[in-house]
């Protein structure tokens, strides 16, 4: 993963990134479309604004992310949120390219399962390259309650993939 | 972190998350490519940092003139004595009123003097105020 701090090339830095970014904000709105326009806004800010400033580029990036994430809650009512949650449930395995490996593919299918606040810490660890004490800073958690979440999110994993895999 | 895990984890790694829609990419190259306009913010910025940076030094310097001037010509009078004088009588020949009756004018004169010193410059402040006041007797007449 390339460091946004030198990148001159948005198109490069985001062709590269940009999947695991849009993962990201998946997983913290209720559609696809909502994703998409997450994504647009925070990497737009990060770009023109942030990625100069001190720190780990991903943890900004991350933190721009979940700021847009939460502008598009708070402007949405609840009516069109009613509306969007069920349309996000057909959406749901929409997070990832589909894999020819069983195991994999059930991998796939169980992530969005997890439980909202075991499944942004996975997000965060594996997409967002962060460590339990910056997943704790974007989630105002201590780094433990992010490592304790992380452990049971293993294990819940595990047993909804032997479920898919070996039944 | 558990070894347990890393079988999962490195599986977690394998999968692909979806590409961002086409929409995305053209989103953001119409904001970036946009004609930017960071060097006049930037210009103003610096203009208002430096307006900002000389106003400060001015109202440093002023506070700093002040307080120095105040320091040393700041006066530390003490007040030395208020005093005053034993009032001089007129006494003036009765006069007619509107009313027909008579009442005899007086006038009362004396000095108010109220006197401080400064020691620290040796300096003396004296306050000398005349004053006076005009009093009616009435005068009774047979």
């Amino acid at each position: 993963m390339s460091d946004a701090h030198s990148a001159q090339d948005w198109k490069a830095w985001f062709a590269e990134n940009g999947p695991r970014l849009r993962l990201i904000a998946r997983q913290w709105t209720r559609s696809d479309a909502d994703a998409d326009d997450v994504l647009q806004e925070a990497f737009i800010r990060f770009w023109k604004n942030q990625r100069h400033l001190p720190g780990n580029p991903n943890a900004l990036v991350v933190t721009s992310i979940r700021r847009s994430a939460l502008d598009l809650y708070r402007s949405t009512d609840r009516r069109s949120l009613r509306e969007k949650t069920v349309s996000a449930d057909a959406d749901t395995m929409t997070w990832f390219e589909p894999e020819a490996d069983p195991r994999l593919q059930a991998l796939t299918d169980s992530l969005p399962q997890l439980p909202e606040e075991q499944r942004e810490v996975v997000v965060l660890k594996i997409w967002g390259d962060l460590t339990f004490d910056e997943i704790g800073e974007q989630l105002s958690i201590s780094p433990n309650t992010a490592a304790s979440r992380w452990r049971y999110a293993m294990e819940t994993l595990r047993k909804l993939i032997s479920a898919r895999t070996y039944v | 972190m558990s070894e347990d895990y890393t079988e999962i984890e490195s599986a977690l790694r394998a999968l692909r998350p979806r590409s961002p829609g086409p929409a995305v990419t053209v989103g953001i190259a119409q904001a970036l490519q946009t004609p930017s306009r960071q060097p006049a913010p930037k210009k103003n910025i610096i203009v208002w940092m430096s307006s900002a940076l000389a106003t400060a030094a001015c109202l440093c310097g002023v506070f700093l003139f002040s307080r120095d001037e105040s320091n040393s010509l700041s006066p530390e009078y003490q007040l030395v004595s208020s005093e005053q004088s034993p009032a001089a009588i007129d006494i003036l020949s009765p006069v007619e009123l509107s009313d027909g009756s008579y009442a005899r004018p007086v006038r009362l004169l004396w000095n108010n003097t109220t006197h401080w010193s400064d020691a620290k410059n040796n300096t003396q402040l004296i306050d000398y105020r005349p004053a006076q006041q005009l009093a009616l007797i009435p005068v009774e007449t047979y």
